[in-house]
């Protein structure tokens, strides 16, 4: 294709949007509406999973045992949990050892543990779990609350579950919100399409005369389209970046300490992701728009 | 150059356009096709512009046979074909320069042949001074002369015209007439369908008559009602 061909194209593409505007700009923020859901729920989902995995190194089960158990036992108890599904690790801890650790947890206050020792040691033995994802948490303790022998089950319950249940509702909605507006959205830039190709019937009607290819008569429609995707892309990004960055500044400024356990995605990291993902689908959008218009409505 | 082989053409109503037609036109010929209304004229243009397929028969064109051509391949005869209406079919915003100008951008000529060729056509059909006018600013004469170089501004080796004259006032259609005479003395076939009796009885050229969808006259050089 010769340069000044290309831009005749890009020409014509841009004067068809001129002379239809209100339909153009229906159909820019349709664009605008559906990547900006898409935005949102991936900075959305993409945190939370971040949060989870971070909890995810530090958050285990801990399974406290009954008091009067032998070793054999616990041996036995260690190679069932092993067992079952999504167990990474079991890690045995004794009494002893639990004492050890909450002297040191207490640092200068471990005076209040004196009097405890090897023989009068009230803690239970105990084991630590690791799993290999947040999600099967319910499974495992699931699993544990039928076994004999066990006291006490801990874990981060609350949290955990909040997160991977907020994550899934983020996760499902924002793709179910995306794909109602990209229907929209196509539907809109059908339209817009159309117009056009009413508009310019006699151009291309003389066109064929003349002898241009299918394609040279295609072409402008199918660039109108992608600068409507590329423009309903580019606003989200525009406006999203600088937005996601303040957002989370604010996070960290005003709730207090939310530093100290929970780190968000940097603004780079998750535009890493939606910079190409944004502009893919918004040309998508308006490429599907344009060709659907063209054979419906352009009969070359 | 042109050749219709026993040419029919049935349309789905049932209606005849053209039946049995067989018509030879050579390179460089001026071929006029008269015959009143509802004669089979407008559906032998058609047929020669590909608009229409023939329900029987083979049309060959330029050693092409036009009847098989796929899709795809019909821009490219087109591109052998100049095309002129009653109605001029100009562009309403584009200048008469950019009007002339589409066709050749539309066969993706180099810019610097457009700038090359245009002018060129455009003072030889007498425009050179309207080139930034836009049709509405023209006389039918004028937009009829624009039409006319943008048919001819890629070169064809043939010149298809459909009643090209009947919108115009018979000095201004005169005009056209030299013309189109002038295009043909340089080498284009012309064939030209029209109503206009005392051009095709002053030009004396080859006539060919339909009627219902017949020859019925083929006159090498003649008149409107010459017997054959």
């Amino acid at each position: 294709m010769r340069p000044s061909t290309i831009k005749y194209f890009i020409k014509e593409g841009f004067g068809s949007l001129k002379k239809n505007l209100l339909m153009t700009v229906a159909s820019i923020i349709a664009v605008i509406a559906c990547i900006s859901i898409m935005s949102f729920s991936y900075c959305t989902v993409t945190n939370l999973q971040y949060m989870l995995d971070q909890m995810e190194d530090s958050i285990g089960i801990s399974v406290f045992l009954k008091g009067d158990m032998t070793s054999e036992e616990i041996e036995s108890m260690k190679q069932q949990i092993s067992s079952i599904e999504h167990v990474t690790g079991v890690t045995y801890v004794s009494p002893r050892d639990s004492l050890e650790n909450l002297k040191n947890e207490w640092g200068a206050d471990e005076d209040i543990f004196i009097g405890f020792d090897d023989q009068n040691n009230p803690l239970s033995h105990s084991f630590q779990i690791s799993l290999d994802q947040i999600e099967s948490q319910g499974a495992v303790i699931a699993e544990l609350d039928q076994m004999e022998g066990i006291d006490n089950v801990e874990y981060g319950q609350s949290l955990s579950e909040v997160l991977v249940r907020v994550s899934r509702i983020f996760q499902i909605g924002g793709l179910l919100v995306m794909a109602v507006l990209g229907v929209i959205s196509v539907m809109i830039i059908i339209n817009t399409i159309r117009i056009s190709v009413m508009n310019r019937r006699v151009e291309i009607n003389i066109m064929k005369y003349v002898g241009a290819t299918d394609w040279f008569i295609r072409w402008p429609f199918i660039i109108e389209g992608v600068i409507i995707g590329l423009v309903g892309a580019l606003v989200p990004l525009i406006v999203g970046m600088p937005l996601y960055s303040k957002v989370v500044t604010v996070f960290y400024e005003y709730v207090p300490f939310v530093e100290s356990f929970v780190h968000f995605r940097l603004t780079g990291d998750v535009y890493l992701f939606l910079l190409p993902a944004s502009l893919i689908f918004g040309v998508l959008l308006g490429v599907v728009g344009s060709v659907t218009s063209i054979k419906k409505h352009l009969q070359v | 150059m042109i050749r219709l082989e026993n040419i029919t053409k049935m349309y789905p109503n049932g209606s005849k356009g053209v039946e049995g037609l067989n018509l030879h036109i050579k390179k460089g010929d001026f071929v006029f096709i008269v015959g009143s209304s509802g004669s089979g004229k407008s559906t032998l243009i058609k047929l020669l512009l590909k608009e229409l397929d023939p329900t029987e028969g083979e049309i060959t064109i330029n050693n092409v046979k036009t009847t098989t051509l796929t899709r795809n391949q019909i821009p490219y005869l087109r591109r052998n074909l100049g095309v002129v209406f009653q109605d001029f079919r100009l562009l309403p915003n584009k200048t008469v320069y950019e009007n002339v100008a589409f066709a050749m951008r539309v066969i993706e000529a180099p810019s610097r042949v457009i700038r090359r060729n245009v002018p060129a056509v455009l003072s030889l059909v007498g425009l050179n001074k309207k080139a930034k006018s836009l049709p509405n600013q023209l006389s039918g004469g004028e937009q009829q002369r624009t039409a006319l170089a943008r048919a001819i501004v890629n070169n064809p080796p043939i010149l298809i015209c459909d009643e090209p004259t009947g919108n115009l006032d018979p000095d201004t259609a005169w005009g056209i007439m030299q013309l189109l005479e002038d295009i043909n003395r340089r080498g284009t076939t012309i064939v030209m369908a029209t109503h206009a009796r005392d051009i095709v009885d002053v030009m004396q050229k080859r006539v060919v008559t339909l009627k219902q969808g017949h020859i019925i006259r083929d006159i090498e050089k003649g008149g409107y009602d010459d017997e054959a």
